[in-house]
C-alpha cells in the first residue's frame, strides 16, 4: 500500500502540466495581482485611500438615555467614518438603499439597529461601527452620569475606530476591498485541483485509457486503487493550496488571518472539491482527455470569475441580484470563508460556509466514487 | 498427454446496439501453448480479449479461466494473469525502473520478492542500461519491452500480448518474438494477436483465425493450411501471353486461380503432385519463352486472406 501511495504521489508531481495548473498559475497570477495594484494599493490604511460611508440615521420612538447617547455617537462619526445623508423618513430611507445611494440605515431607538441591503467590506463595518458601539454603550451612560465633562473624550476615543477599523479588522486581517481578489484566486486555486483529479480518473479508468485498462486487470481491488488516488490527490493538492497562501501571506503581505485551524479546514475542504470535481468530469467517457482539460479550466475559472478573480465586486453584484448563485458557486463560497475568517470574524457565516463546503464536497466525493469505481464497462 | 484446458470460452456473445462484436465465440486454449489468435481490422479479438479480462460486461456465454468463471472481483485469478497491451500503458512521470516496480506492487506485496522480479524483468527485456530514462526518453522498440516488462514482472502462468510489436523495428521485435517464446519455455500461457501472419506463424502452436466475432478456423499451421484450397503457387515471370494461352493454363488440372499482369504469371493450384512439370510441359508445347520461375507453398498469409477474404477492412 506505501508502496503504491509513494508511487502514485511521485507520478502525480511529476505530471508538470498538471501541476503548473494546481499550483504554479495561481502563484503566478497572485503575483500579477501584488504587482498591479502596487504596494499602495495593498495598503490597508492610508487616509487618501478612505472613502466615508453614506449612512441615513432615522429616529425611532422617544428619546431615551441610550438612544440620545447612540445619536450623539453618529454624530461624532458624521464626517470621519460616515456620511449621514439628509434623510429623515424611513420609507424615503429605504428607497434611497434601494438605490444605493446610501449603503445603511442606522435607527436610533432605545435599542439600536442598522439595515444594510447587501453584504460587502462597508456593510460589514457599518456593522462592526453597531457592534462596537453596543459593546461600549453602558460605559458611556457611566461616564455620562458620573463624569459628563469626559463624554467627549471617550467619543474622540470611538473616532479613532476607523483607524483602529483600517489596520486591523475584527478577525486580525486586511481591511483592503483588493484583499477580495486574493480570496477569490485561492478559491479558484482550489477548483484547480480539478486538474489532478482529471488526470487520475483518466488513468484509472479501463474504458478511457490503456493505463486504466492495465491497473483494472490487476488483482488489487479497484476501491483500494481509488482510495490511494484519492489520498495522494487530496494531499498533494492541499499542500498546493497551502503552498499559495504561505506565498500569499508570508511573500505578498496578505493577510488570511490569524485562525490556522479554520484556515486549514477551509482549505481542505476546497481542496476536495477541486479534486472530486476533476475526478467527475475525468469519468465522462465520450469525450477526450484535451476537452476534458477544457472543462477543468471551465470549471476553475468561471466560479472564480463569480466570485471575483476578474471583477472583485462580482460576488457582491451577485449577492444582490442573485444571493442563491454564490451560496452554490464553491469559489464564491470558499472566499467567502475567507472573508469570515481573515476580516469579518463572523463564526456564524463562517459555520455556514464550512456546512455548505462540505456538503459540496460530500456531493463531489459521492459523484467521483461512483464514477471511478466501476469495474466492467460496456465498451471499451 | 493432453494439457489441462486454461480457457474456456463458450457461446460468447456481446453486441453493440445492432452491431454483433462476438457471435457465439467458442474458443479453448490449453496450458503451455502459444495461443495465436489472428483476424483483420475489427474481427472482435480485442473485445474478446476485453471480456475475458472481465472489463467488458457482455450479453451471453461463459468464460472460464483456470477451471474458475472470471468475473470482475476474481483476484485470484487475475494475479495469475499478465496483459501487454495494443498501446504502450505505462506512467510517462516515472522512470524505467519505477514504472515496472509499481507495476509489480499490484500483483506483488513482498518487497524482497518484488525486487527480485522487477530485476529478472529489466534483464529479460534488455532494458538494463535503461532503467533511470523516463518512457519520453524511449525509442519505440524499447517502450514496447517496457510495456512488455510492465505486464510479465510477476511472472503470470497466463500472458495475454495484444499486438506487442506495432511499430517495432525489425530488430527489437525478433528480441521480443525470442522472449514470448523464453516466457512459454519458462511455463506461461500465451494468447498471441498480431496483424504480422509471419510472427504467428513463427511462434504460435496453435492459432485461430476470428472474423465477424466468429471462430472460423482453429488449429496448427500446418492444419490450417490444409484447410485451404490452395496447395502451390506457381510464378513465373517475363513471360508473354495472350488470351487464348491464359485460357489455355486456366484450364489444367488442378488450376483454380490465375493472374497476369506485367508479364507476370502467377497460378494458384490446388494439392497435386507435379504441378510445376505439368505448367512448364504446356508453355513449351506451346512454344512460349519464358524468365524465372518458382513455386512457394502456401503461407498462413495466404489461409488468412482465403479465410477471411480480400476485400479491405477498416
Amino acid at each position: 500500500m506505501l508502496h503504491l501511495l509513494r508511487y502514485r504521489f511521485l507520478q502525480t508531481i511529476r505530471n508538470v502540466p498538471v501541476m503548473f495548473w494546481a499550483l504554479a498559475f495561481p502563484i503566478i497570477l497572485g503575483t500579477f495581482f501584488y504587482l498591479s495594484f502596487g504596494n499602495a494599493g495593498l495598503e490597508s490604511t492610508g487616509e487618501s485611500n478612505w472613502e466615508e460611508i453614506k449612512v441615513a440615521v432615522i429616529k425611532e420612538g422617544d428619546s431615551s438615555e441610550n438612544s440620545q447617547a447612540f445619536e450623539t455617537f453618529l454624530e461624532q462619526m458624521d464626517g470621519e467614518m460616515l456620511d449621514i445623508q439628509d434623510i429623515s423618513q424611513e420609507a424615503e430611507a429605504l428607497e434611497a438603499l434601494n438605490d444605493e445611494t446610501i449603503l445603511g440605515i442606522f435607527y436610533v431607538a432605545d435599542t439600536p439597529s442598522l439595515t444594510v441591503a447587501r453584504n460587502g467590506l462597508n456593510e460589514s463595518i457599518l456593522t462592526s461601527v453597531l457592534t462596537s458601539y453596543n459593546q461600549n454603550a453602558s460605559m458611556f451612560r457611566k461616564i455620562a452620569m458620573t463624569h459628563p465633562e469626559s463624554i467627549m473624550d471617550a467619543m474622540e476615543t470611538m473616532k479613532d475606530y476607523r483607524k483602529t477599523t483600517s489596520e486591523v479588522s475584527l478577525g486580525g486581517g486586511d481591511l483592503n476591498p483588493n484583499v477580495q481578489y486574493f480570496f477569490a484566486l485561492i478559491a479558484y486555486a482550489c477548483l484547480s485541483g480539478s486538474f489532478l483529479g482529471v488526470q487520475s480518473s483518466v488513468d484509472g479508468q479501463a474504458n478511457i485509457s490503456a493505463l486504466g485498462a492495465r491497473r483494472s486487470i490487476t488483482p488489487t481491488h479497484k476501491l483500494t486503487l481509488v482510495i490511494i488516488d484519492m489520498a495522494v490527490l487530496l494531499l498533494v493538492h492541499f499542500f498546493n493550496i497551502l503552498i499559495l497562501c504561505l506565498y500569499v501571506s508570508k511573500v505578498l503581505k496578505i493577510s488570511l488571518g490569524n485562525d490556522i485551524p479554520s484556515l486549514l479546514l477551509v482549505d481542505f475542504m476546497g481542496s476536495m472539491i477541486g479534486v472530486c470535481l476533476g475526478v467527475a468530469i475525468g469519468c465522462l467517457a465520450r469525450i477526450s482527455y484535451g476537452m476534458k482539460t477544457a472543462v477543468c479550466i471551465l470549471c476553475s475559472l468561471f466560479p472564480g470569475f463569480l466570485a471575483g478573480l476578474m471583477i472583485g465586486d462580482m460576488k457582491n453584484i451577485i449577492e444582490l441580484h442573485c444571493p442563491i448563485v454564490n451560496r452554490l458557486n464553491p469559489a464564491a463560497v470558499l472566499s467567502d470563508a475567507f472573508y469570515c475568517m481573515g476580516i469579518y470574524n463572523d463564526m456564524e457565516r463562517f459555520t455556514r460556509c464550512l456546512l455548505i463546503l462540505a456538503l459540496m464536497s460530500t456531493l463531489l466525493l459521492a459523484a467521483a466514487f461512483l464514477g471511478i469505481r466501476r469495474e466492467r464497462y460496456d465498451s471499451i | 498427454m493432453q494439457s489441462a484446458n486454461i480457457i474456456q470460452i463458450e457461446n460468447l456473445v456481446k453486441r453493440y446496439q445492432n452491431l454483433v462484436a462476438l457471435d457465439h465465440l467458442n474458443l479453448t486454449i490449453q496450458e503451455g501453448e502459444i495461443f495465436g489468435l489472428l483476424g483483420p481490422n475489427g474481427s472482435g479479438k480485442t473485445t474478446a480479449i476485453n471480456c475475458l479480462l472481465a472489463l467488458l460486461k457482455y450479453d451471453k456465454g461463459t468464460i472460464t479461466i483456470f477451471g474458475k468463471n472470471m468475473r470482475p472481483d476474481s483476484y485470484d485469478i487475475k494475479k495469475q494473469i499478465g496483459v501487454v497491451m495494443q498501446n504502450v500503458a505505462v506512467f510517462e512521470q516515472m522512470s524505467v525502473r519505477e514504472n515496472i516496480d509499481y507495476f509489480c506492487g499490484l500483483y506483488i506485496r513482498d518487497k524482497a520478492r518484488r525486487q527480485q522480479l522487477v530485476e529478472e524483468a529489466i534483464a529479460f527485456t534488455g532494458l538494463e542500461e535503461f532503467t533511470k530514462m523516463r518512457p519520453k526518453k524511449l525509442s519505440g522498440g524499447l517502450l514496447r519491452r517496457l510495456n512488455i516488462a510492465c505486464g510479465i514482472v510477476h511472472k503470470p502462468r497466463l500472458i495475454i500480448m495484444d499486438e506487442p510489436t506495432v511499430a517495432v523495428d525489425p530488430q527489437s521485435r525478433n528480441k521480443i518474438l525470442e522472449g514470448i517464446v523464453e516466457l512459454n519455455r519458462q511455463g506461461s500461457t500465451i494468447i498471441y494477436t498480431s496483424h504480422y501472419m509471419e510472427e504467428v506463424e513463427q511462434i504460435c502452436t496453435r492459432i485461430a483465425i476470428i472474423d465477424h466475432g466468429r471462430v472460423l478456423a482453429t488449429g496448427t499451421t500446418e492444419e490450417l493450411k490444409q484447410m485451404i484450397k490452395t496447395g502451390e503457387t506457381i510464378t513465373i515471370e517475363s513471360i508473354v501471353l495472350d488470351e487464348t494461352l491464359v485460357a489455355g493454363i486456366r484450364k489444367l488440372p488442378h488450376v483454380f486461380d490465375l493472374s497476369y499482369e506485367d508479364q507476370t504469371l502467377k497460378i494458384r493450384l490446388g494439392t497435386a503432385r507435379h504441378n510445376l512439370v505439368r505448367i512448364l510441359n504446356y508453355l513449351q508445347e506451346q512454344d512460349v519463352v519464358f524468365g524465372r520461375v518458382f513455386s512457394e507453398l502456401p503461407t498462413l498469409n495466404d489461409v488468412f486472406l482465403e479465410i477471411t477474404g480480400k476485400e479491405l477492412r477498416d
